[in-house]
Order: structure tokens, then C-alpha cells, then sequence
């Protein structure tokens, strides 16, 4: 049996920010990019906690807590957006909002 | 002596500056009057200074002021009168007032009589500054000057446009060997550290050879031009189209000499390098034959009477290329009166004949123009150079020179010239004085001139005919500034077989021309054979100069301009300025609001970047090995 | 009030403009025509106050801007920058007095005169920001001119004229940084005072990029070939007086720019670049007379012909030795007194028949004689016709590149022949033969107000032409300072003996006395 090691951690984060990439990029629904966007702060996070076991040092876990708050906070803000912009357009597609457009 | 220095050199500015002011009022006499007798002030001083240069006196030498100062330079505005410049200042305002004076007749109904004034005082100003500075730089301020009133005087009527072409062609040619005299000045600066003569004289003789000899031919190159000498001879035939006076003045007398004075001015210089002097001298020769064949054929009486200026001109610098300075003075100063007197009594047949140039429409115009008959005749045996007139004096003497200094070649060529001059000068008076009147066909009623023009061209007429009595003087006068070479065949034999060889052959031209033109018929077979037709097309040189110089020019400056400058350097620049542009309006698309777009142009920049780091990183982490293998790349 | 004159005469027409904005327009030209007229008063007293025998910097005045970095008020003029100052305020003054524009008159005279705080300010600044800001804040009125009162292309001409000219200094700028920053390493101070970076000594390699950087710049404001496309627009489209301030002062800027940074702060760079320079500007003389020949509209002829003498301006610069510079310096002052004056005339036809090409005229000569002699004089000035002004200094600058090449002296002296072709065919084409257009046949002759501008000009050439000393002395003064400097500071063999050592007869007289003791 092989040994979990750093590098293991270090591949599944990778993958996971190239889903939470790949997902940022084609999804047009609104929700589902934010999402993409928490697979990509998890894949982060995951690899803050790997490589903080790693080197013994309790900077990087408490970094990924910061992330996992602001993330909530975010998600929230984001989230209440969401339910304006529905309310108000009665879509969450990301390809009709273009009132920004230069 | 200043004083008399001053008068003759600034009353003829003077005079110009005072017609100048009637410039656009119509006609008054005043206007042509009063630079008569300010030319008549200035011919009066001159005869001052050459007494007092004959009675033994110094050469009058004034510095007026600086011109330009900076670096090593110092170029004063600084006046001498010497044994050459006072010849050259008596011949040009004895010619000058002269023809001052016949032009108050000839300008008599041209509108432009005013302004025509002004410009003929101005040009002999410019001619006095150009013969009497001291310095290269002055010479070449009378030089340019004069350049430009033969221009403002080619081109006077100005709304012929023949004339004003020839006005600019005569500027532009005579431009083209100004260069050629800027750069020998040029040589002179920088090789004697002055421009003064007599200090660049003396340091000459301590220069290379090689040095002296560029100097001596730039100098010789802006002679060229000024003197219509071959390949830059165009231009003065052309010259004819300005009003005869002109003609007489600055396109025979004066002008177009220049170029012998400075060849004489620089005879220090010259005399140094012998080859180059050999080099004027053929040139010289075949200028006088070359001229003079052109002449046999020609059908305009004034191109006639330019051609034989061109062929003279190439006397002149034969006897100055060999050294014999005093005696290409000598044949300026003779040329001058009985060409001049020739030009103004054309003049007086053009206004007979309302400016008809052709000489096979004129004929047996000595019953009604006697005066102007008599002195045309005998400037032609002037110019022909028949004892005891002008032209024998000083043209046997160049002959004499040439065959003393050996050069047979060039005394043949211009012993031959001289029986063409005669038979094509003899050509033109059997032509337009003789035979049947051929004008009555034309209806013209021709009639003599204004009396008073003629009692004005009387001096010339008396100088023509006595100035070869001067000679001895003359030389003892200018030997003094000029090498004093006499020359004499040593045997009497020779000289007796040579001159009167010379004279029988002179003769004899005279009267084949009269036998062939008394009656004047048109003579198709001669106009037939090709040497007649490259004759009377000048050897094709202008046609050449027109089809291979001046319409690619032409066509060059149009491609340059619609070619390279507008679709090659613009378009370069407005390709730069529309690739900018066209780069903005192309990335302006990844703004287009369209927030997937974006986040998709998010998602690109953060794989650029981090691919960044990973590459730099990498770098950074064998940058030791990555210097042993660029090292092993050569870089 | 002498110690400040140069900080008035900047900045006097600026506070004059402020206040024309509440001026009432119907006196807006008179009101124009006081500030220049008292604006060229205190040039010209700074000319009589001038010390024509002192060689340095005279009237300069010092206050801090960013002490830190070495950024200071500093000016001061010498006899190079003297006369081209006067000729910035002696052109305000007769463009605005000769100003036939009615529409928003005041608008224009405000704009003259903020242009003219610019102009004073490039040529009195001893700063290299100071001199950067006011190089740049001159295109910006200039910019205006063509704009607003421009022919039909005129956004095009000014915008390109904006960008290029500006595209250049930013290149520049560059340059004066890294100088700064080179002084700064070489001292451990910051400076960006031109006359302590005359004291500093590089080495080649960088003397060579950084008189790159600083060509970029002044090539493209000269305008030299290739860069010099922006100019024929520029003043084709400009109204009558943008071209003249444009050709008569603007233009110096570069030429007046090489003399006062490439050459004393990188003396062996341009020995170095002196033959390629050499050689653009012989194609400038040649190829812009040519394309000069070539044109239909008169005022491109004397567009193209401003290029065309740029060229001999160029060559007497890099002639580097005291008669070249002299004469590069004073023809820059002649070819803005004839290009301007010629671009009046242009202008003086314009404004009757509105017009400019070539082939609508003919005959001028019998309608408007007075016009024609007046051209004709600027004509005769413009190819170089001894006593008149430009020959002195095309004279000195071809004789002073002479002692460098003979060969490329010969191909630039063309300059009089090509020269001669395009404007006695141009004068030709427009004054000589009959009047065929019906148009001309009842044009008026220059009037008063025209007169009052072209009189002063023309006596002006004439009288420089035969008497240039007041002028070329204080010239000569500077630059052979400027040529010494050049020749102790240069460090490679070539320069050493491309510029003359003007004190070596001194040092021998030195040595010789020390021998006789």
C-alpha cells in the first residue's frame, strides 16, 4: 500500500481548481458558477492544509479558515444578488448581463 | 582716391535704386535718365582711378566693413583697384553707359522702361563688385548678383514664355557651376585659412600640387558657367530672348567674361598648375570652333552674334590657359567694344525690321540704315580681326601665343576659327545689308534708328576701331600685377608669312561670304545634308539636355513625390499609427461587458501568469545550467 | 527687473492671455498686437542688455521645483538661444498683426499667445524638465491652431502632427531619466540641469544610446527624413499664421535642441553618427527639393522646401567645428524670417482667391507687381542669393562641413542648384506669362496691413544679409565655448580630431613662454 503523501494532496488540489477553472469558465448559470468558484477556493484550501501539515507550520490551516470565511461571506453576498437579480430579471443567466457592456 | 572708389562703385546702385522707385508708375524718363548719369559719375571716377593707376599710383585698396566673422573666418566687404580690376571697371562702365544711353531710345514705348532700369543699374553694380572685391567671397556676391540680373533681364518680358524658360534655364545652368566656384572657394578656406586674394596667393605656393590643381579646376568649373564654356553653353544662346541692350551688355561685353577675369584674378594660382591651364586652353579652342560652326548656319541674327560671344569667350581662355593673362584682357577688352557695338546695331536692325531675327527676311538695308550699316561693317572687320582694327591686335596675339607655347593643335584650331568668324560675321552683314530688299515681301517699312542712339554708339565704334593703339600701354599698365611675358616670333620671317597668312586667309573668307549670301536664296540640298541639320539643331545638346536631364528630373521628382514619399514613408507612418489602431478596436471586443467572456479572459491571464511563475521559477533554479548552454550556443 | 527678464518675457504673454479671455473681441486684435509689441520691446532689451562678448549663460534665474530629485527652475540664454527668442516674439507680434482670420479672433490671439510662452520658455530653459514641459505644452496650442482653424483635413493633420511629434519626446524623455540617473550615479546627486550634465563624461556605448534616445525626439521635430511625412500636412492644412509660427520657430526647436543636449553632452556620439546624419541630410536636401519640384499646391512647394533647408541646417550642425555651428545657428534664424515670410505670401494670395494651387495663377506678375517683387526677394532669399540672410548662413554651414567631407559637401551643396529649380519654377508657374485665368485678372495688390508684415521681413533679410556681425558675433561667442567643450570632454581619437581644439594657439604660447625662462 502506498503512502498518502504531500504530492497526492497536491494532485487532487490541482484537479479540483482545473474543474473549479474549467467550470468558471463555460458555465453560463449563475449559481453554478458560484459553484466552480468554491471548488476553486476548496482545491486552495486543500492544499494550504497539506502543505501546513507538511511543514509543521499552523500558518497555513489558519489561512484556509480566512479563505473558508470568506468564502461564506462572500457566497452570501453573492447569494443575495442572485435572488435580486432573479427577482428582478427572472433569469440567472450570465450571457444577459451585459448593462456593463464598454 | 577712396572717394572716386566709392562714386564708381555705388552710383550705379544709386542710379538702380532711384528707377527702382518708379518701378510701378508708367513710364518716365527720369527713370532712365538719371542712372545714365550716374553711370556717367561712375565711368568718370573709373577714368580717375586708371590715371591714377597709369601715373604710377598704388593700387586703391579699401575695407569697408565686415561681412562675415566666425571661427577663422574673417571675410570683409574689401575693395581693390589694380592694374586688372581698373581695366575691367573701364570696360564695363564705358559699355554700361553706353548702352545706359541707347536704351532711353530702344525701351523708348516697352512699358517696362522704368523697372528695366533698375535692373540694368543693378546688374552693373553687381559687375563692379564681382571685378573690384578683393576677396573669393565678394567675387562671388558680384557673381550670384550678376546671375541674378541676367535673370530678372532674360526674363523681362515676362509673359513670353520662351523668355522667361530661358531666364531659368540661364539661372539654373549658371547655379549649377556656382557650386563647382563655392566648393574651389571652399578649398581655398580650408587650405590658406583665407579668402583674400592676396594672402591666398601667397600661401598657395607652399600647397601640394595636387590640391592647387581641385582649386584650380572647381574655380575653373563656376568659370565655365559664367562664360558658357561646353557642356554649360545652352544657355546663352538661348540668353537672345532678353531685350537686344541686354544682349549687347551682359551677354557679350561684360558677364559673360567674368569667368576670364577670374581665370586672369587667379593667375597665381593658375600659374602653378600648368596642366589645368593646358586643360582651359583646348577646352578654350574647341569652345571657339565648336561656337563658331554653330554660327555658319544659324537663322536668328542675335543667336548668330551670341554664338560668335561663345567662340570669343573660347579665344579668351586659350590665352589664359597658356598663361598669356594680360593678353586674355587684352582680347576682353577689344571683344567687348566691337561686340558690344555689333549687338546694339542688331538692335537697331530688330527695331527696323519689328523684332523680325531672321536674317533671309531682311536684306539691302544699307540705303535706308547707313549709320547703322557702317557700324556694323566695321565691327564685323573688328571682330574678323582685319588690320588695323581691335580684333587683330588682340586675336593675332592669342594666335602668336599659341604657337610660341607650341601648342600647334590648338593654333590651327584657332586659326580656322578665325576664317569661319569672318565668313559666318560677313555671312550676316551680306545677309541683312546687302542684295535685294527682301523685307518689302513682309511689308515691313523699316526705318534708322533714334540719332542720338547712334551718336551713343559712336565711342564704341571709335574704341573698335583704335583699340588696338593701346596695346603697348595696356601692357606696361598690367604687366604689373600679371606675369610680363612678351610675345614675339623670333624670326621676322615667320611672323611677316604668319600675319599676313592669317590676314589673306581672313580675307578670303570674307569674300566667299559675301560671293554666297549677296544674293540670298534658300539653298534646300545644303539643308538637306546631315551636317547642316546637326548644326542647326546645336549638335542636339539642348535636345539632349530636354529629353535626358530635364524630363527625368521631372518624372523622378513626380515618383518621388506620388511614390516613395506619399505610399512609401507616410504609408509607413500611418500603417504604425492604423496597426495601433486597429489593435485597440480588435481587443476592444474582450470589454464587451459579456460577463463570461470575461471571466474566460480572467481565467486566460491567471494561466499566463501563473505559467509565468512556473517558468521564471524554473529559471531562476538552473540559471547555472542554462548559462553553460547558452554559452554553448555562442551567445 | 533685468535679473527676472527671462521668467516675464515667459511668462508675461501667458498672464496677458488669461486675461484676454475677458477682453471684449472687437478689441481683442489691438489688445494682441500691445502684449506682443511689449513682449518684443523686452526682447529687444534683452538683446541691448545682452553681453555680446561673454561666451556663458547670461540672465539666469534658479528656484527649486523638486529639490529631491534635482528638478529646478533654471534659465538663461546665450547667444544661441538669444536671437531665436526675439525671433519668437518678433513673429508673434507680426502674425498677429497680419491676422486676416475673422472668425474667433480672440480665441486665436489667446491661443498666439500661450504658444509664445511656450516658444520663449523651450529656448530659455536650462532645465531638462522645464525645457521637456514647455516642449511639449507647445504642441498643444499649435495643435488647437490647426485644429480649429485648419483646412478640410485638418483633425487628420493635427492629430498626426499631435502624435508624432509627441510619440518622439516621450522617446526622449526617456533618455533625459536615464541621463539624470547616470548623473546621479557618476555624482550621487540628482540633476537634471543641461549645464551639469555638460560637465559629465560618458562612456561611448552609453553616449551612443542616449544620443539615440535624444535623436528620436529632435529627428522627428526638425522634421528629418524619414520622419518628416507630419510637416506637409501640418502646413497644409494650418491657417496662415500656425504655418508661419510653425516654420519660422517651431521647427528651430529641434535644430536648436541638437546643438544645445546631443552635442556638447554626447561629443563623441556624434562624431560617431555624424556621416549617417550627414547623409540624411543630404537626402532631405535633394529628395524633399525634388518632391518640392513635384508639387501642384504652393504652399506644400514651400513646405517641402522648409525640409529641404532643414537639411543644410542639420549638415552645419554636425559640421562640428565653429563656422558650421555659426552657420547652422544663424540660418536657422534666416530660414524662419524667409519660410515665414513666404508663408505670408502663400497666405496674402490665399485670401484672395482662395486657392493655392499653382495652376489657377500665372501672370500674377502685371496684376500685383508690388506682390511679385516682395516674393521675388523672398524667393531670391530662399535660394540663397548672396546679401540676402540665408546665404551668410548656408554659406558658413556647407564651408564648415566642407573641413569634413568633401565628397558630401559637394552632393549637399546641390541644395543651391535644387533649390534654384523648384522655386524659380514655382515663381515662374504662378507670376510669369499671361494672365489666362479671368479670376486674376482684377486682383488687388498686398494691402497696408499685409505690408506692415512683409516690409519689416524683408528689410530684415536684406539687412543680415549684408551686415551680419551683430548677430554672428554673440553666435560665434557661444559656440566656439560650446566647440571647446566638446573637444576637452571628448574621449575616442576620431573626436579628438573631428573637433578643433580652439585653444591650442594659447597653450603654445604658454609653453613658449615657459621655454624663454
Amino acid at each position: 500500500m502506498i503512502e498518502i503523501g504531500l504530492t497526492h494532496y497536491l494532485v487532487l488540489s490541482t484537479i479540483l481548481f482545473a474543474i473549479g477553472l474549467f467550470g468558471v469558465m463555460r458555465r453560463k448559470n449563475l449559481l453554478l458558477l458560484f459553484f466552480a468558484t468554491e471548488i476553486l477556493l476548496n482545491s486552495v484550501n486543500i492544499a494550504f492544509a497539506a502543505i501546513s501539515h507538511y511543514y509543521g507550520d499552523l500558518t497555513g490551516q489558519l489561512f484556509a479558515f480566512f479563505v473558508i470565511a470568506i468564502a461564506a461571506s462572500e457566497v452570501a453576498v453573492g447569494l443575495g444578488l442572485l435572488i435580486v437579480w432573479h427577482k428582478r430579471h427572472g433569469n440567472i443567466n450570465l450571457d444577459k448581463m451585459s448593462t456593463m457592456r464598454g | 582716391m577712396e572717394l572716386y572708389l566709392y562714386l564708381a562703385l555705388f552710383s550705379p546702385l544709386a542710379g538702380s535704386l532711384f528707377a527702382a522707385l518708379f518701378g510701378a508708375s508708367p513710364k518716365t524718363i527720369v527713370a532712365g535718365v538719371v542712372p545714365s548719369v550716374l553711370l556717367f559719375v561712375s565711368f568718370v571716377s573709373s577714368t580717375i582711378l586708371l590715371l591714377h593707376i597709369l601715373s604710377g599710383g598704388d593700387a586703391v585698396h579699401v575695407e569697408m566693413m565686415t561681412w562675415m566673422a566666425t571661427g577663422n573666418l574673417y571675410i570683409p566687404f574689401g575693395f581693390v583697384v589694380d592694374q586688372v580690376s581698373v581695366t575691367m571697371m573701364m570696360v564695363v562702365t564705358i559699355v554700361s553707359t553706353i548702352v545706359h544711353v541707347y536704351s532711353i531710345g530702344y525701351m523708348d514705348h516697352d512699358k517696362g522702361f522704368n523697372r528695366f532700369f533698375s535692373y540694368l543699374s543693378a546688374f552693373v553694380f553687381s559687375m563692379m563688385v564681382l571685378v573690384m572685391s578683393d576677396n573669393f567671397a565678394g567675387l562671388f556676391i558680384g557673381w550670384e548678383g550678376v546671375g541674378l540680373c541676367s535673370w530678372l533681364l532674360i526674363g523681362f518680358w515676362y509673359e513670353k514664355e520662351s523668355a522667361t524658360w530661358a531666364a531659368n534655364e540661364a539661372f539654373i545652368m549658371n547655379r549649377i557651376a556656382d557650386l563647382g566656384m563655392l566648393i574651389g572657394i571652399f578649398l581655398v578656406y580650408w587650405n590658406t585659412g583665407t579668402l583674400q586674394y592676396d594672402k591666398a596667393f601667397a600661401e598657395m605656393q607652399h600647397l601640394d600640387t595636387a590640391i592647387l590643381a581641385w582649386m584650380g579646376i572647381f574655380l575653373f568649373i563656376g568659370a565655365m558657367g559664367k562664360s558658357a564654356q561646353f557642356p554649360l553653353h545652352t544657355w546663352l544662346a538661348d540668353a537672345m530672348e532678353g531685350p537686344t541692350p541686354v544682349s549687347a551688355l551682359i551677354h557679350a561685353a561684360t558677364m559673360v567674361t567674368a569667368g576670364v577675369y577670374l581665370v586672369v584674378r587667379a593667375n597665381p594660382l593658375y600659374d602653378l598648375i600648368p596642366h589645368v591651364g593646358l586643360f582651359i586652353a583646348s577646352l578654350g579652342a574647341f569652345v571657339a570652333l565648336f561656337a563658331a560652326s554653330m554660327a555658319l548656319v544659324n537663322r536668328d541674327m542675335k543667336r548668330i552674334i551670341a554664338y560668335s560671344t561663345l567662340s570669343q569667350l573660347g579665344y579668351m581662355f586659350v590665352a589664359a590657359g597658356l598663361g598669356a593673362y594680360w593678353v586674355a584682357l587684352f582680347h576682353l577688352m577689344a571683344h567687348a567694344f566691337f561686340k558690344a557695338l555689333l549687338f546694339l546695331g542688331a538692335g537697331n536692325v530688330m527695331h527696323a525690321m519689328h523684332n523680325e531675327l531672321d536674317p533671309f527676311k531682311m536684306g539691302g538695308l544699307r540705303k535706308v540704315m547707313k549709320g547703322t550699316f557702317i557700324m556694323m561693317t566695321l565691327a564685323s572687320v573688328a571682330l574678323a580681326g582685319i588690320y588695323p582694327l581691335a580684333g587683330f591686335w588682340s586675336k593675332d596675339l592669342i594666335l602668336e601665343v599659341a604657337m610660341i607655347e607650341h601648342h600647334y593643335i590648338i593654333y590651327s584650331v584657332l586659326l580656322f576659327t578665325a576664317g569661319l568668324t569672318a565668313f559666318y560675321s560677313f555671312r550676316l552683314v551680306a545677309l541683312v545689308f546687302h542684295g535685294e530688299e527682301r523685307y518689302k515681301l513682309f511689308g515691313v517699312h523699316p526705318h534708322e534708328a533714334y540719332k542720338f542712339m547712334l551718336i551713343a554708339m559712336s565711342p564704341l565704334l571709335i574704341l573698335a576701331i583704335i583699340a588696338g593703339a593701346f596695346k603697348m600701354t595696356y601692357f606696361e599698365m598690367v604687366t604689373q600685377v600679371l606675369p610680363a611675358t612678351e610675345y614675339h616670333i623670333h624670326s621676322a620671317l615667320t611672323y611677316w608669312i604668319m600675319t599676313i597668312g592669317t590676314q589673306l586667309f581672313v580675307i578670303l573668307a570674307i569674300a566667299y561670304a559675301y560671293k554666297k549670301y549677296q544674293v540670298a536664296k534658300e539653298d534646300p540640298a545644303m539643308e538637306k545634308r546631315l551636317c547642316y541639320k546637326i548644326l542647326i539643331n546645336q549638335y542636339y545638346i539642348p535636345y539632349f539636355y530636354e529629353e535626358y536631364l530635364v524630363k527625368p528630373y521631372r518624372e523622378l521628382s513626380t515618383i518621388f513625390w506620388k511614390q516613395v514619399d506619399m505610399k512609401i514613408v507616410d504609408a509607413t507612418v500611418d500603417g504604425i499609427a492604423k496597426t495601433i489602431y486597429a489593435t485597440g478596436e480588435k481587443t476592444r471586443e474582450m470589454q464587451s461587458g459579456n460577463l463570461s467572456t470575461m471571466l474566460k479572459w480572467m481565467v486566460a491571464g491567471t494561466v499566463g501568469l501563473l505559467s509565468l511563475a512556473v517558468v521564471f521559477g524554473l529559471a531562476a533554479r538552473y540559471s547555472d545550467e542554462i548559462k553553460v548552454f547558452l554559452s554553448g550556443l555562442g551567445v | 527687473m533685468l535679473d527676472n527678464i527671462l521668467s516675464i518675457l515667459i511668462f508675461f504673454p501667458a498672464l496677458a492671455a488669461m486675461f484676454g479671455f475677458v477682453i471684449h473681441k472687437d478689441s481683442a486684435r489691438a489688445y494682441g498686437i500691445s502684449v506682443a509689441f511689449i513682449e518684443l520691446a523686452l526682447s529687444l532689451l534683452l538683446w541691448f542688455s545682452f553681453d555680446s562678448n561673454a561666451s556663458g549663460m547670461q540672465f539666469m534665474e534658479q528656484l527649486p521645483l523638486v529639490p529631491a530629485f534635482g528638478i529646478n527652475y533654471i534659465l538663461g540664454v546665450d547667444g544661441i538661444s538669444l536671437f531665436i527668442i526675439i525671433l519668437a516674439s518678433f513673429f508673434t507680434l507680426i502674425g498677429i498683426a497680419s491676422l486676416t482670420e475673422t472668425k474667433n479672433v480672440k480665441n486665436m490671439i489667446i491661443t498666439l499667445l500661450f504658444l509664445q510662452m511656450t516658444m520663449v520658455g523651450v529656448f530659455a530653459a536650462l532645465d531638462a524638465i522645464v525645457f521637456y514641459v514647455f516642449w511639449e505644452l507647445s504642441l498643444v496650442p499649435m495643435l488647437y491652431i490647426i485644429g480649429a482653424w485648419g483646412g478640410p483635413l485638418r483633425i487628420y493633420a493635427s492629430i498626426k502632427f499631435f502624435l508624432y511629434t509627441f510619440t518622439g519626446s516621450l522617446v526622449m524623455l526617456v533618455g533625459m531619466l536615464f541621463m539624470a540617473y547616470f548623473y546621479y550615479q557618476a555624482t550621487g546627486v540628482w540633476s537634471f540641469a543641461i549645464l551639469d550634465w555638460y560637465r559629465l563624461i560618458l562612456p561611448e556605448t552609453f553616449q551612443l544610446w542616449l544620443f539615440g534616445a535624444f535623436f528620436v525626439g529632435f529627428a522627428i521635430k526638425v522634421p528629418m527624413f524619414p520622419f518628416h511625412t507630419w510637416l506637409p500636412y501640418a502646413h497644409g492644412q494650418a491657417p496662415t499664421i500656425g504655418s508661419v509660427i510653425l516654420a519660422a520657430i517651431l521647427l528651430k526647436m529641434g535644430t536648436y535642441a541638437f546643438i544645445r543636449f546631443s552635442l556638447p553632452m554626447f561629443p563623441d556620439a556624434s562624431v560617431f553618427f555624424m556621416f549617417p546624419i550627414a547623409i540624411i541630410a543630404i537626402i532631405m536636401i535633394i529628395y524633399t527639393a525634388m518632391v518640392a519640384y513635384a508639387q501642384e499646391d504652393i504652399k506644400q512647394v514651400v513646405a517641402y522646401s522648409s525640409v529641404s533647408h532643414m537639411g543644410v541646417i542639420i549638415l552645419g550642425t554636425f559640421a562640428l567645428n565653429v563656422e558650421g555651428i555659426t552657420g547652422s545657428i544663424f540660418l536657422m534664424i534666416a530660414h524662419g524670417v524667409v519660410s515665414g515670410a513666404l508663408f505670408l505670401l502663400v497666405g496674402v494670395i490665399y485670401d484672395r482667391r482662395h486657392t493655392k494651387m499653382m495652376s489657377e495663377f500665372g501672370g500674377l506678375a502685371s496684376v500685383m507687381p508690388r506682390y511679385a517683387t516682395i516674393f521675388g526677394l523672398m524667393l531670391m532669399a530662399s535660394v540663397g542669393m548672396p546679401l540676402t540672410i540665408n546665404f551668410v548662413g548656408e554659406f558658413l554651414s556647407l564651408l564648415g562641413f566642407y573641413k569634413q567631407s568633401h565628397i558630401l559637401t559637394l552632393l549637399a551643396g546641390a541644395a543651391i542648384i535644387v533649390g534654384a529649380i523648384y522655386m524659380l519654377a514655382a515663381y515662374k508657374k504662378m507670376f510669369f506669362g499671361k494672365v489666362t485665368n479671368e479670376k486674376n485678372r482684377n486682383l488687388p495688390d498686398v494691402n497696408k496691413r499685409e505690408l506692415l508684415a512683409l516690409i519689416p521681413l524683408s528689410i530684415i533679410t536684406i539687412w543680415l544679409g549684408v551686415y551680419p556681425k551683430p548677430i554672428l558675433e554673440p553666435i560665434n561667442n557661444s559656440v566656439e565655448s560650446i566647440v571647446q567643450l566638446m573637444h576637452d570632454k571628448s574621449i575616442t581619437e576620431e573626436a579628438k580630431s573631428r573637433i578643433p581644439n580652439l585653444i591650442e594657439g594659447i597653450e603654445i604660447t604658454k609653453t613658449s613662454t615657459q621655454g624663454a625662462h
